[in-house]
């Protein structure tokens, strides 16, 4: 009765929904209704049988990258009757197993093989056929955020932005509203013009003379007056031309896409394409990024915005900081199989730091549970103890150029022993020989690193190392006289005219910052017992450079990221692990731009606009050398050391600083959800007259596109192209190559007179060709080599992979490229056409390609890795200990000078002032996490992970709990002194109350509480919305839980009271420094 | 030909089940008491499972993979199956062992064997659960993932009125769809929960559209259990874990093992002393659930 019951209550559940969701245009605005009609029909007309298993069969399967996290581990996609039935891992992909097969391997052997892959992954499938996804261009049919749609053709969309008008006269209180369009905006055409008045802007920007700066101003102001119109400012030329207003951003993007944006954006003459590092562990990446930085031509350039990560398949003990492998940070499928062989056969121990006991610490030998920004006391009371008891590998440290490090058998080598002056100020530049006339300056010529037809003329004047007590002048590049700098120098030496000059080596400087305080104290600071931290120092100084400190977002996402950062990194530099095995891995991939010995000049671009001006975001440019400094604090951050500040894209637009935004497109981005304080952007988006045209591209109509005048819906990551490249934890040369796997669910346009999907290219495509540039279409990559269709670009960068280094890989036989063909039978003719593909890449290189597209990409063999003891993929370069150039930018909070050495910082809001007032009141410090079923803000639709975990919930130690009267299951609502009624305001009366299920654990430190990500979703599904004059309902599933982030702190002292806490060096936005109440509900 | 055969004598000895569900509304009566009524009356024979040469399987041998000392034990123990399906099906037992030491808790088998198995909404075969002990800061969290335990004297299968399940003389306790009346007997007894009903719903059933590989039949047993319109032709039994029969018989793992990020399961066959599996069996603090009851399950956990 019970079953028989159910099942016709469901009938009638079915029939009602059905009558409600009615009409014809409704069903065809999204996947269900048309484009699996087809697939659909196929199977309903087939009868139950003993059909054979044909998942393992090499016809039935395509190798592509997953995006469901930015592991992209490599991914078998299995095809069942033209419908994508289930992914697997990619077995030649050495993210999935340990090792991978051969690449050589027969793909019928592979297709027989599956390798690992976590529950996202799995459950790509639903991202791919997801009932909410849009299929057609919808344009704003109410008010910004009011969830009102209406569907328009491509071409109508692609007209109304470029060519702008009263384009929203229907929407009340915008009748007369005038939408400049992109081709206005676009004031600067010519390239000549541009160039000549860049240089110009360069030479204002270089004048350090105040007055001077101002004539200089006045002469571009004479020299240009026909073009004034074009700039943004005649009186402050250096914010650039009136193209720098049209801002475009984005969430996720990995290579090709990436390329497509690069080439929009240089032929639309803007400066402003911005990423969304900082929201994931911006600091990570830019300390990694000064620390990297070159000595090229007598100055500090080409640091590589990238980190290091640990080579765990061959360390034997790791210490993971605020990283959470088992469940995140480019971890669960490929690190999880790796750590956990080495643990269960003996080969590795762990120790974890983090302030939650999570799965990782749960496999932990020590477990630290760290008080929440205090990551600098740990890791300096942890390199104080090494230098005490003499544990650190001094002979590597000593290596003071590249010749010393050959000699000693290093790949890599610091500048721990250079001289740093110090001055009144405090440590500055590193000390160079010329000055203390040891050494005559020399004239040099070096390649241009930015460009290999470039050379740069120089004079060398050398830094300084203390080699036995004697100054003795370095060339860090040096790789034939070895210099070995004393490590430890503090005294007082002689300059060429007798002065005396104060100076330190970089090693010095770390450990008089390692002894500001007792060991005691700062364990204390840290809140860790201290024989536990011995014990870490122990184990972690017990196997040689087998050994290193593998961190994540944890201690980068807080104000004072920038230098916990590189104290951590500092505890690896006194390991000397850099480029062992088992240390520190820097990671490599083959590349698909043609850069050394590719086919194609995948960067190649004809009509090219030369950019230049401040960005919109204020990165790479210092403060006070602008036209625009007023002293300090400045209005807002600037980042000379930073790039990609998300939280900074569109507070900064609400601010107009440094100058007003008319045109924002969003790629891939939730940064109302995904932001700290994210709901300020919220109230910017909206805000018509702030930010007059905003579009985006998107597979959902979600958190923040909700808020744009237009929405193009985008290819799933199982239906396009990208590059996925590789992680530095992985130590294999790799590229992953991610490819249609299943045929496009958005509609069909045409662009360049091809047929192809609606997509972010297609868009690009589409803006581009209706404004006449030249990014693509005829003779986009050179002559003869259009980019008519996304794959024109695509295929050739695949043969650059192919074909690159050592002949590139072997061709597939006739039997592989019949399987090929066949594999992708199913595709629709406007995603695969396999004539043209070849006439693409040319027939001589088709057989190449079509083995990398058989594999899913370019894997190196798992035994050729290591070279000895030693990681075949090196960094290889100098690594700064002490960082010249940090130390030369000033805090635009603050016009001090940046910290250049390892340093204990507090947290602190940007105009430097303690966050003291903003905590009066409030007793828990609230971070945050990922759970392995959930990515930040994509996952929310996939209802296979939704069922295992429905939703998160406020996470709190038992002894809290008590104290406050709480138990688990109880609700709370989450509120700080910047957000004290605990709510998103989603506007227009739709208030989003921060409340949440109480977990009352052991498994916290006390006085902390977390939540997990990627729940309480309030669009992506989950609202109502209304299209085309239809409801089409919410799914109540995809947006249960809680997002607190609205609770994090805004910094009163940025602009007008609209981002959050950041970390005013390394960019990072501050996650885990907020404190909040709960209050029950 | 041999499952034709075997349709048609069962068609011939018992009401299928969609008779059943028509007399059942017909006469008003409930399931459970019609079950009642038949496991009474107890008159069906035991369904035959072939054994013999017939069972053998014969696996196409790697092209060009090598399996070698250093190789993923995926590979491994894929390659021993073959040795396992080159035997009569009785000559074989299949047996699961999860060691908790390797699981992350990261639920990858629950969603593949989801997506494999195409399971409807409110079916899951094998949930991992996590257990939290101690007090700050000394704590222990394992991770318990629990499939169908293929127990050797299970609690399901003597309870079930039509005898549409049993166990197979390789160790894995089966269910045929087409037997199976849906009375929910064998769900109650499992000690261990580890059998839902299949209610025909879909994940999208409230959404815009169902979507597509909702409608992808599920392979198990060998057979595609296809969709009739919106319903499913599993709609109405009962399911659980077949330690990915259909995957067995091509030579590849189930796949809870295949995906498996921590490489915390091992399967292979027990009869065959060489194999992993058996290597593994060997291994200390070997544990079964619910030991009291009496079930004997196959599937074991080294703690």
């Amino acid at each position: 009765m019970k079953n028989s019951e159910k099942i016709n209550i469901k009938r009638r559940n079915f029939l009602g929904k059905g009558a409600l969701l009615g009409g014809i245009s409704m069903v065809g605005m999204f996947l269900g209704g048309t484009a699996s009609a087809k697939a659909q029909t196929a199977l309903l007309k087939k009868k139950r049988g003993t059909k054979p298993y044909e998942l393992n069969n090499p016809e039935n399967i395509i190798y592509s990258s997953c995006l469901n996290c930015n592991t992209g581990c490599g991914i078998k996609v299995k095809i069942e009757d033209g419908v994508l039935s289930k992914i697997d891992g990619n077995p030649y992909n050495p993210f999935t197993m340990v090792p991978h097969i051969d690449y050589k391997n027969s793909i019928e052997d592979a297709a027989k093989i599956d390798g690992g892959l976590c529950p996202k992954g799995q459950a790509g499938v639903q991202i791919a056929y997801d009932p909410y996804r849009i299929r057609q261009v919808l344009k704003r049919d109410g008010k910004r955020g009011e969830n009102k749609w209406k569907s328009v053709p491509f071409n109508q969309a692609i007209t109304e932005i470029t060519e702008g008008g009263n384009l929203f006269a229907h929407v009340p209180g915008e009748e007369n509203r005038y939408v400049e369009g992109l081709r206005s905006i676009m004031a600067m055409k010519d390239n000549d013009l541009a160039t000549a008045m860049s240089a110009d802007v360069d030479g204002i920007y270089n004048e350090k003379d105040k007055t001077k700066k101002k004539e200089l101003v006045e002469a571009f102001k004479t020299k240009y007056a026909a073009d004034l119109d074009k700039l943004i400012d005649p009186n402050h030329p250096d914010l650039g031309p009136k193209n720098n207003q049209f801002v475009i951003s984005w969430g996720r993007l990995k290579g090709g896409r990436k390329d497509f944006f690069q080439r929009l954006g240089d032929a639309y003459g803007t400066t402003n394409l911005h990423g969304h590092t900082t929201v994931c562990q911006g600091s990570l990446y830019f300390t990694c990024k000064a620390i990297s930085e070159q000595y090229i031509g007598a100055k500090f350039t080409e640091g590589q915005k990238f980190y290091w990560q640990a080579d765990i398949e061959n360390a034997k003990y790791i210490l993971f900081v605020g990283a959470n492998l088992l469940e995140a940070n480019y971890g669960p499928t490929n690190r999880s199989v790796r750590l956990m062989n080495n643990l269960e056969s003996g080969k590795t121990k762990i120790g974890v730091v983090d302030p939650r006991f999570s799965k990782l610490a749960s496999k932990a030998a020590t477990w630290l549970p760290i008080k929440p920004g205090e990551d600098s006391a740990l890791a300096l009371a942890i390199m104080q103890w090494m230098i005490e008891n003499n544990r650190y590998d001094s002979k590597f440290l000593k290596c003071a150029n590249k010749a010393a490090a050959k000699e000693s058998g290093e790949l890599s080598w610091t500048n721990a022993s250079l001289l740093v002056e110090i001055t009144e100020k405090g440590p500055g530049k590193l000390v160079r020989a010329t000055s203390l006339g040891i050494k005559d300056a020399e004239k040099r010529i070096v390649d241009d690193p930015k460009d290999k037809n470039k050379e740069i003329s120089y004079t060398e004047d050398f830094f300084v190392a203390m080699v036995n007590g004697k100054p003795t002048w370095v060339d860090p590049n040096d790789e034939d006289e070895a210099v070995f700098g004393d490590l430890f120098v503090d005294t007082t030496i002689k300059d060429k005219d007798g002065k005396d000059v104060r100076v330190k080596s970089g090693m010095q400087l770390l450990k008089e910052s390692a002894n500001e305080q007792t060991f005691a104290d700062w364990c204390t600071l840290a809140g860790v017992p201290q024989d536990a931290v011995v014990e870490v120092a122990t184990e972690l100084t017990s196997y040689g450079k087998n050994a290193a400190v593998d961190l994540h977002r944890g201690p980068a996402q807080h104000t004072n990221g920038f230098y916990n950062v590189l104290n951590w990194m500092a505890v690896n530099m006194l390991l000397g692990n850099f480029d062992w095995a088992g240390g520190m891995s820097a990671g490599a991939t083959y590349k698909y731009d043609g850069g050394n010995d590719g086919v194609f000049d995948a960067k190649k671009q004809s009509g090219k606009l030369k950019t230049f001006g401040i960005s919109s975001i204020r990165h790479d440019k210092d403060y006070d050398k602008t036209t625009i400094f007023e002293g300090y604090p400045a209005k807002r951050n600037w980042y000379p050391l930073a790039s990609d500040t998300y939280q900074e894209i569109i507070p900064s637009i609400g601010d107009a600083y440094p100058y007003p935004v008319k045109a924002l497109f969003m790629y891939m981005g939730a940064p109302t959800y995904a932001l700290p304080a994210g709901h300020t952007n919220i109230d910017i988006l909206a805000d018509v007259n702030k930010l007059p045209l905003f579009f985006t591209s998107d597979i959902l109509v979600g958190t923040s596109s909700m808020y744009s005048d237009y929405i193009f819906p985008d290819l799933s990551y199982l239906e396009r192209w990208e590059f996925q490249g590789s992680h530095p934890n992985n130590i294999y040369k790799v590229e992953n190559v991610r490819q249609p796997a299943i045929s496009p669910i958005p509609e069909i346009v045409k662009v360049y007179g091809e047929e192809m999907p609606i997509s972010l290219e297609s868009l690009f495509m589409g803006i581009n060709e209706k404004l006449g540039l030249k990014a693509f279409g005829k003779d986009a990559l050179g002559s003869g080599l259009h980019i008519n269709k996304p794959e024109d670009f695509y295929l050739r960068a695949v043969a650059n992979i192919a074909t690159s280094e050592n002949g590139g890989v072997p061709m597939a036989s006739r039997a592989e490229q019949e399987i090929f063909s066949k594999a992708r039978r199913h595709l629709n003719k406007s995603v695969f056409d396999e004539e043209r593909w070849k006439s693409i890449v040319g027939k001589e290189n088709w057989a190449q390609v079509v083995y990398v597209l058989n594999r899913g990409g370019r894997y190196q063999e798992h035994s050729k890795a290591l070279n000895g003891k030693q990681l075949s993929n090196k960094y290889g370069k100098l690594l700064n200990l002490y960082q010249e150039k940090t130390a030369s930018k000033k805090h635009a909070g603050t016009g001090k000078n940046y910290y250049g050495y390892p340093k204990y910082v507090p947290v602190a809001q940007f105009d430097g002032k303690p966050v003291d007032k903003l905590a009066d009141g409030y007793e828990f410090t609230l971070i945050t996490c990922r759970t392995v079923t959930q990515t930040k803000s994509r996952t929310n639709g996939a209802y296979w992970l939704t069922a295992i975990e429905p939703e998160n919930g406020i996470v709190i130690s038992n002894q809290d709990a008590v104290r406050l009267g709480l138990q688990t299951g109880d609700m709370v609502k989450v509120v700080s002194s910047t957000n004290k009624e605990g709510v998103y305001d989603l506007k227009h009366g739709n208030k989003k109350e921060m409340i949440g299920k109480v977990i009352a654990t052991e498994g916290i430190r006390p006085g902390v509480i977390s939540f997990t990500l990627g729940f309480g979703n309030w669009a992506s599904g989950t609202a109502d919305m209304l299209i085309n004059g239809e409801v089409v309902a919410g799914d109540e599933r995809r947006g249960k839980g809680i997002m607190a982030n609205a609770a994090m702190w805004i910094d009163p002292s940025i602009g007008s009271n609209n981002t959050c806490l950041i970390d005013d060096v390394g960019g990072s936005v501050s996650f885990y420094d907020t404190k909040v109440n709960l209050v029950k509900v | 030909m041999e499952n034709n055969k075997k349709e048609e004598s069962l068609l011939n000895k018992k009401i299928s089940r969609k008779d059943f569900f028509k007399s059942a509304a017909v006469a008003g009566a409930s399931a459970l008491v019609a079950s009642e009524v038949f496991a009474k009356s107890r008159f069906l024979p035991e369904i035959e499972i072939p054994i013999g040469e017939s069972t053998i399987k014969e696996i196409a041998e790697f092209k060009s993979v090598k399996v070698e000392s250093n190789s993923d034990i995926l590979i491994r123990m894929q390659a021993e199956l073959k040795k396992a399906l080159a035997k009569p099906m009785e000559q074989r037992k299949w047996k699961m062992i999860i060691d908790t030491r390797k699981c992350v808790g990261c639920h990858a088998c629950t969603v593949s064997c989801i997506a494999e198995n195409k399971l409807p909404k409110g079916v899951i075969y094998r949930p991992v659960t996590t257990v939290e002990m101690g007090t700050y800061p000394d704590l222990k969290m394992r991770f318990l993932p629990q499939p169908c335990m293929q127990c050797e004297t299970p609690s399901c299968v003597p309870v079930c009125p039509v005898n549409a399940t049993g166990i197979r003389p390789d160790g894995i306790v089966h269910i045929d769809y087409e037997v199976c009346i849906g009375c929910g007997n064998c769900v109650e007894a499992c000690p261990y929960e580890h059998r839902s009903m299949d209610t025909g719903e879909n994940y999208c059933d409230e959404t815009p559209s169902v979507q597509p590989y909702e409608l992808l039949p599920t392979m198990e047993y060998g057979k595609d259990w296809t969709r009739e319109g919106k319903y499913s032709a599993t709609e109405g039994s009962a399911r659980k874990c077949s330690f990915c029969l259909h995957r067995l018989d091509v030579g590849q793992l189930p796949q809870c093992v295949t995906t498996c990020i921590g490489r915390a399961t091992y399967f292979g066959d027990i009869n065959d002393p060489t194999s992993f599996i058996s290597e593994m069996a060997t291994k200390p603090n070997q544990m079964k659930l619910l030991e009291e009851k009496g079930t004997n399950p196959t599937v074991t956990y080294i703690i």
